[in-house]
């Protein structure tokens, strides 16, 4: 690929271009996540919020900065970190919520490589379709089709009907699908699939057809084939899939408050607990931050762990 | 072309010259029909907001919300806002019909003497029950037993909700082991959790947002809920023709109780309409329209001659000297009592 030539006003036009996104990104996101990092060092106000650092000054009726250098202690703390670490409690939910999410990513991966390999290898007008059908579940609301899913799993559904009745038949005990976290794992799947296949299709389109016919006149086996051909091209599509399924499966707290029984809390709801319930914004901000962090520890492993296989072939 | 601009210059001019009272409130607690009534009678527009739980709609108003004129807290909200400065305090001699409200109702540790709000209606924490299911199981919910003694819920597992709410749940195990739903004893609190924890295997979820909806179609027996809910579970199973009845009651150990006020915002734009609008609505038969369309209790004893007949024999709309003597208004917890409760609360959810 030639380099492209840019004038002088092509130079500028980069940074036009550029600048209304990342000064998007930078009100919405960049600072919002530093007053986060601040809060979670600061004490939580009796009736929400956090305790002010500004007051007004009785006297002279000004507004006032009351941390100084002397009292700085009365104002920020280490505590809210030292409350995650002193129980385990907290450390066991990150697990399960990594293990529900890593779950989740994992059965939508299955499900959806054979679908977008099918979507690929379609002709132009059935792929066409196919696309449209895989994205047509995002034209109604996401907490309409959850309560879609409780009516399906629940106990007078034709589907817990059918299923309890096969299960009668040798012996078993009817099982309850709904309130459980059998119920949670479909729902997350459910919501997530369409994020695994729209990479997976994107990358699988555009492999090069006559690297399967080389593979196999050179005498690869159908396995071979996809193994040492079209898995290894795939890669970057799995890895987009991957972590589009796994982060927002992570901080999911809609389906486990709804499908979920009593046994199903994910590291999601525990925040919005500390934010509504316990009106304590320093522990919320601590838990999304250490989030934030176990979430970039595992890229950066699924990095390093990356550049090491590269480096032996 | 003409005569459009003129009829848009007409409704702007209107628009402009009609008032507009803000009021941010539960979702359904104030009849259509009564926000109608007043509008015609004040000549301005009622804008309503809502909300869905108590915690959202504090988390809002601290966060610095504004441009509301009436909010309808409950009453455990009313001292965070009060102290956080976001309330305007009544002026008593706007509303007359302050007279109307029961004694039992007026002047609570939340607020003392009335200095910021006027209660409209209360809410129980109770069991509500399918009637039918548990008269064939021979089983009573006239006891917290139903939902906390492992016994009880053996004949009943998988059927039972309870809310996902370590305020109400923990102050129903705490009156069922017979202590104060307010207490701050971190032994009692111990207790109740044991209670809890020995009921949750038996509990098919934590449920806030669909136990109506569970409890009417029939696939759950029990639920820990609040009475205007099991108000409309009940209607709604009747409205379905349902084989089975939807019914609930108060608990002989005693409920938690939560009223609803009317407060008026410190940055309300209209507050003289905001008196007008309170005043209006401690009027009985206004009143009234609330416990007659969503099943919540009256704290109004001038409404009592307009609530429908069939509902006035509700203990949980209109408990008797007696009962209403078993019913805890539930305070408002400092920052560690929360904390503390928060933290038993996750605790029970993870483990199995």
């Amino acid at each position: 690929m030639s380099k492209p030539v840019y004038g002088l006003g092509g130079r500028y036009a980069k940074w036009l271009i550029s600048a209304p996104p990342l000064l998007y990104l930078l009100l919405f996101f960049a600072i919002p996540a530093l007053i986060m990092v601040f809060a979670a060092f600061r004490f939580p106000g009796d009736y929400g919020g956090l305790v002010p650092l500004v007051d007004v000054n009785p006297d002279t009726g000004a507004r006032e900065l009351l941390l100084t250098a002397e009292n700085w202690r009365d104002f920020l703390t280490f505590e809210n970190f030292g409350r995650f670490f002193e129980d385990s409690i907290y450390l066991e939910l990150f697990l399960k919520s990594f293990w529900y999410a890593g779950l989740t990513t994992l059965i939508c991966l299955v499900l959806a490589y054979p679908l977008s390999w099918l979507i690929a290898r379609s002709g132009k007008k059935t792929r066409d379709l196919l696309v449209l059908l895989v994205i047509l579940p995002f034209w109604s609301n996401f907490l309409i089709r959850v309560y879609a899913w409780m009516i399906i799993l629940g106990p007078q559904s034709y589907f817990s009907r059918v299923l309890n009745g096969f299960l009668g038949i040798f012996g078993i005990e009817p099982v309850s699908l709904l309130f459980s976290q059998f119920a949670v794992i479909i729902g997350l799947v459910y919501v997530h699939l369409p994020f695994m296949v729209l990479p997976l299709y994107a990358n699988l389109e555009k492999h090069d057809m006559s690297l399967l016919d080389a593979a196999q006149d050179l005498g690869a086996n159908a396995w071979q084939r996809f193994w040492k051909v079209t898995w290894p091209l795939s890669l970057p599509g799995v890895w987009a899939g991957v972590a589009l399924v796994f982060i927002p499966a992570l901080g999911m707290f809609a389906i486990p408050d709804l499908l979920g029984g009593t046994n199903s809390m994910m590291i999601g709801n525990l925040i919005k607990q500390q934010f509504l319930d316990s009106r304590d914004w320093p522990f919320g901000s601590v838990l999304s931050i250490m989030l934030t962090l176990s979430v970039l520890l595992l890229a950066a492993v699924a990095a390093w762990a990356g550049s090491r296989h590269k480096k032996k072939d | 072309m003409k005569k459009w601009l003129v009829m848009l210059a007409l409704l702007a001019g209107q628009a402009h010259a009609e008032d507009v009272l803000n009021l941010f409130n539960w979702n359904n607690a104030v009849a259509p029909a009564t926000i109608k009534k007043f509008e015609a009678q004040c000549k301005c527009k009622v804008k309503e907001t809502y909300f869905g739980s108590m915690e959202e709609a504090l988390a809002k108003l601290s966060a610095g919300a504004k441009g509301f004129d009436v909010i309808g807290p409950s009453n455990y909200g009313i001292p965070p806002l009060a102290r956080q400065g976001l309330l305007l305090p009544l002026d008593k001699s706007k509303l007359p019909n302050l007279k109307n409200i029961n004694p039992a109702f007026a002047n609570t540790a939340l607020d003392v003497n009335n200095q910021y709000s006027v209660p409209y209606d209360f809410t129980v924490t109770l069991v509500g029950y399918n009637a039918t299911k548990l008269k064939e199981l021979g089983l009573q919910a006239d006891t917290w037993s139903i939902v906390f003694d492992p016994a009880i819920l053996a004949k009943i597992r998988g059927k039972v909700t309870v809310l996902d709410d370590p305020r109400e749940v923990i102050a129903a195990a705490l009156r069922y082991n017979g202590y104060s739903a307010n207490s701050t004893n971190p032994d009692e609190l111990k207790k109740a959790v044991a209670t809890i924890r020995a009921a949750k295997p038996y509990w098919a979820a934590f449920n806030s947002q669909s136990y109506i909806k569970e409890l009417t179609v029939g696939n759950i027996w029990v639920a820990l809920g609040y009475s205007n809910d099991m108000f409309q579970a009940r209607q709604d199973a009747q409205a379905a023709k349902r084989p089975f009845e939807i019914a609930y009651g108060l608990q002989k150990e005693g409920n938690g109780m939560t009223a609803d006020s009317f407060v008026i915002s410190k940055h309300a734009a209209k507050p003289e309409l905001a008196l007008r609008f309170i005043n209006f609505m401690l009027e009985g038969q206004n009143a009234a329209e609330i416990t007659n369309s969503i099943g919540a209790g009256n704290p109004n004893t001038a409404a009592l001659p307009f609530i429908r007949k069939e509902l006035l024999s509700v203990p949980a709309i209109n408990p008797d000297k007696a009962q209403a003597a078993k019913l805890e208004q539930l305070s408002d917890q400092d920052g560690k009592t929360r904390r503390a409760w928060n933290k038993a609360w996750t605790e029970l959810k993870l483990v199995r």
